[in-house]
């Protein structure tokens, strides 16, 4: 598998690290359902056939943290983004 | 008693050992001493102010991307989104540029390979692809060089160029380079 880093191009996937579910977002603690939502936020993983959206560093490389959008049976990559970028536009939509 | 700190090279010769081909060199292998390093990543929405201040500073515009640019002693390489490393030959002191600026002299070793066979040895240790259409001079990669992290940049079309490795590293991936242009006619040996 190889993984298209937006700044380095395509590398071998011996030099990203996974570091997890991109999808989760954490949940407000202040919030009256905060201990069923943070269970669900810590624990709780789905677990799809196809499209799942990942988050990878580039740790033997340029160390940028990426949302990787890979089918999980067919290890298709669909898309690369830079995480601050997403974690960006996700704050502008909330606000 | 306050020690006096001297700055020495990570490499003796029982753990970096020299070598010399039978007849005319494929390549030489050098360590590049007494470089002056620092990490310089931009801060939030200073992007702008700390692009001009290298600019009024040493008359280089930041490369965006896997690129290096030099002036002089003194050239930037990108090592990142919005992060640069800033290195100089000379005593240079990066640390008034508006950016979070960390020196790492001290941290890390580099080489210089030049030789018509450097290429083909650093193919065997890299998988980035070295080939002329897609690598030349000014381009810089951030990788691993037989497991090891590495920043490597080619200088110029002999083609030569310089690999800079955490400190700790530099005895085995000189032995790595040694072993692999064994076959290349690899001309080592330590300074002194």
């Amino acid at each position: 598998m190889r993984i298209a880093c937006p700044f380095c191009g395509p590398r071998g996937v011996d030099e990203f690290a996974y570091l997890g579910d991109a999808t989760v977002k954490r949940p407000n603690a202040d919030a009256p359902d905060a201990l069923p939502a943070f269970v669900e936020y810590v624990y709780l993983r789905d677990n799809p056939a196809g499209l799942h959206r990942e988050l990878w560093q580039h740790a033997l490389g340029c160390q940028s943290w990426l949302v990787v959008t890979r089918n999980v049976r067919t290890h298709v990559i669909d898309q690369v983004e830079a995480a601050r970028d997403v974690a960006a536009a996700r704050s502008s939509e909330a606000e | 008693m306050a020690e006096t700190l001297v700055a020495r090279s990570a490499l003796r010769a029982h753990v970096a050992p020299p070598a010399a081909p039978a007849g005319a060199p494929g390549f030489t292998l050098r360590e590049v001493p007494d470089l002056t390093l620092a990490s310089v990543a931009a801060l939030k929405g200073r992007e702008a102010e700390l692009a001009e201040a290298v600019r009024a500073a040493y008359g280089l515009d930041l490369p965006q991307g896997p690129k290096r640019v030099a002036s002089g002693p003194v050239a930037f390489v990108g090592a990142g989104p919005g992060k640069w490393l800033a290195v100089s030959s000379a005593a240079t002191d990066f640390s008034a540029l508006p950016a979070a600026v960390a020196d790492q002299s001290d941290g890390r070793s580099a080489f210089r390979l030049a030789g018509p066979k450097a290429r083909e040895t650093l193919a065997t240790l890299i998988q980035v692809d070295l080939h002329p259409r897609a690598f030349g001079a000014g381009d810089v990669a951030l990788t691993h060089a037989a497991s090891i992290a590495v920043t490597l940049w080619q200088l110029d079309d002999e083609p030569s160029y310089e690999i800079l490795m955490f400190r700790t590293y530099a005895a085995t991936l000189w032995r790595w380079i040694v072993e692999a242009g064994r076959s290349r006619g690899v001309e080592a040996r330590l300074a002194g």
